[in-house]
């Protein structure tokens, strides 16, 4: 071998060994963090005082997270209300956006009409506004002239409609977005043939769109599991508080335990949204390539 | 270039072929009225209650259950408060010093980190795959996680850290989240910090803020990224470029679109911020939405509530303006 050619392998081992540290680096730093969560979790509360340092629980408790699912304890108790209206709110508020989202979004992307444009305007708007902007107008709306007709305050419908609020923007435009993928010659046919517009709509645009819903209600329901601002102000007991508020009370006021239950509680709240991503990985990015949703 | 933004963000009027039949008219009624209905009740008459809250003092008075409002017109006092209120316009500089900061972290390190996973390795799906985990630990878990991680005694992760590679010693732990500006000894720049309000604790939110962010960006890029056609680099290997230049002159200028969005919606977020500061800080950072919360919820005042909402509000809409206005430019 010549001198060059050794110079050249060299030079390409190198690179490959400073990709993999690289690689190494962003995987550590990703996973780290997250990783410290769940050894929290099932660290005793000798082993989270040690000093210096314990990095790994030995020997692992799982105490916290039997807690959790213990109907009898007191942090369980909020902890299994949290997470069943968590699961309500979420599933429910993500099914409503759909089926208000999606006919408004189909109509958007194959109709010429007045104000069209300005309605889609609209809807960006709605995506894009910040809640906070929304809550006060919200809580005298809701505490000063409809609690005191039909109970609202504290209550998961209540969370469920504004909840809606931000998210019927994104279920119609990224929508559109996949509305306009599909041909009309299709539906064209299909009304050539005698079919209605809802027919077309229902059997040929829609099934072709599935992919489409699939992320659409995924990434609406990981934005309805995230929020927090609207649940810290609306709700105060297990009737209608969400996983995020469990999270938030079961570390800062009288339910505070430990370090480890904060973090089993923490990591249970994460899991749902974290294993569906990590499923669905490919379509999440698809999808918020379309939508460039939430950071 | 803007293949992307018009296929997902613009459709002009142009490319809608078939006009809408008398049957359609009815179809398009019903099918866009109950979405109409919910966002002018939901957001556009609560927007415009906001406007009208701000120029009132408003006090909410619940009495066994039952709620009342009252309101006494103030003419613009609730919007000349907070122009004069030093603490608010601090709160402006803190803000924005977050937005900006963390914007120019996340799109470098996710464009880095968005061109290392463009390479090819031994197990570049597994790891794709796994840097979406930071993007779904919802918001809060993600302010308790780093709360753990900066605990101020010598066995959290963060000093515990620091100490096993013996850069701080167990007896002086850290504590990180500290609202002392940061470089206090060093003259010019440690007045500066303090005007902008860039305490130890901001900067370390700031470091576990990205780390939920920047995996996503780069997952976005590296979209973007697979889109440019191989041959433009080779062209440009041929033409004798470098690899700096061909970053420059081919990579930035394709990923450009995606870029726009990504800074875009970013700003809108990172301007909004609430969950991670308000759950670690309580107060004590005074960006705009936890002084809204404060004003409204912590001192009952409902017309100053109002008044900065709105202003956030106009402000997001204003960028939002911006933004169709630019993707509109770019087309013509």
């Amino acid at each position: 071998m010549t001198n060059q050619a050794k110079k050249r392998l060299w030079k390409r081992r190198l690179s490959r060994v400073g990709l993999y540290s690289l690689v190494a680096l962003i995987l550590i730093w990703t996973l780290a963090p997250f990783t410290w969560l769940f050894l929290t979790s099932i660290s005793t509360q000798a082993k989270l005082n040690a000093i210096p340092i314990q990095w790994l629980p030995n020997p692992p408790t799982f105490e916290h997270y039997l807690a959790m699912f213990d109907p009898a304890n007191e942090t369980g108790k909020l902890f299994l209300a949290a997470m069943r209206n968590s699961l309500l709110i979420a599933m429910t508020t993500t099914v409503v956006c759909l089926i208000i989202g999606v006919p408004a979004a189909y109509a958007l992307s194959r109709f010429v009409f007045p104000a069209r444009n300005i309605i889609i305007i609209a809807m960006l708007a709605t995506r894009l506004l910040p809640t906070v902007a929304l809550v006060v107008p919200f809580y005298i709306i809701i505490v000063g002239y409809i609690d005191p007709v039909v109970g609202m305050f504290d209550t998961p419908h209540n969370l469920i409609i504004l909840y809606t609020s931000f998210i019927i923007g994104l279920v119609v435009w990224i929508m559109r977005g996949y509305f306009a993928t599909i041909p009309r010659d299709l539906e064209e046919q299909a009304m050539v043939d005698g079919a209605t517009r809802l027919e077309a709509f229902w059997h040929i645009v829609l099934p072709l769109t599935v992919p489409g819903l699939v992320t659409t209600g995924l990434l609406a329901f990981l934005l309805a599991w995230d929020e927090f601002l609207l649940a810290l102000i609306f709700s105060r007991t297990p009737n209608a508080f969400t996983m995020p508020y469990f999270v938030f009370i079961v570390g800062s006021s009288q339910y505070y335990q430990s370090p480890a239950a904060v973090a089993a509680g923490g990591f249970l709240a994460a899991l749902p949204p974290v294993v569906l991503a990590l499923i669905f990985q490919n379509r999440l990015v698809s999808g918020l390539t379309a939508g460039a949703v939430k950071g | 270039m803007l293949e992307f933004l018009k296929a997902h963000f613009w459709h002009p009027l142009t490319h809608v072929e078939f006009r809408i039949n008398r049957s359609d008219r009815w179809f398009a009624f019903f099918s866009l009225t109950p979405a109409l209905l919910v966002t002018i009740l939901v957001v556009f008459l609560p927007l415009l209650y906001a406007l009208y809250l701000s120029f009132n003092k408003a006090e909410v008075m619940v009495v066994g259950g039952r709620g009342s409002v009252q309101t006494e017109w103030a003419g613009f006092n609730n919007y000349l408060y907070f122009l004069k209120d030093k603490s608010f316009w601090q709160g402006v500089r803190v803000t924005l010093y977050f937005t900006a900061v963390s914007l120019i972290i996340e799109l470098v390190l996710g464009i880095i980190v968005a061109l290392v996973l463009n390479q090819e390795f031994y197990g570049r799906g597994v790891v794709r795959a796994l840097l979406i985990l930071p993007w779904a630990v919802p918001t809060v878990v993600n302010a308790r996680l780093w709360g753990l991680i900066y605990e101020p005694q010598s066995y959290g992760a963060m000093n515990g850290l620091l100490q096993s590679i013996g850069l701080t010693s167990p007896d002086n732990a850290i504590n990180f989240l500290t609202s002392v500006p940061v470089f206090q000894s060093v003259p010019i720049l440690g007045q500066i910090t303090s005007w902008i309000g860039s305490t130890s604790a901001i900067n370390w939110i700031i470091l576990s803020d990205t780390w939920k962010v920047i995996p996503v960006v780069a997952l976005l890029v590296l979209a973007g990224l697979q889109t440019i056609p191989i041959e433009l680099y080779e062209a440009a290997e041929v033409d004798g470029a470098s690899a700096w230049q061909s970053f420059w002159l081919i990579t930035i200028p394709m990923l450009r679109p995606m870029l726009l969005v990504i800074l875009v919606y970013r700003t809108m977020e990172l301007f909004r911020v609430f969950d991670i500061l308000y759950i670690l800080m309580a107060y004590t950072v005074p960006v705009v939405a936890i002084r809204t919360y404060q004003e409204a919820f912590a001192f009952g005042l409902f017309g100053r509530g109002s008044a900065i909402a709105f202003l956030i509000g106009l402000f997001i809409l204003l960028i939002a303006m911006v933004y169709i206005n630019l993707i509109n430019w770019e087309e013509d």
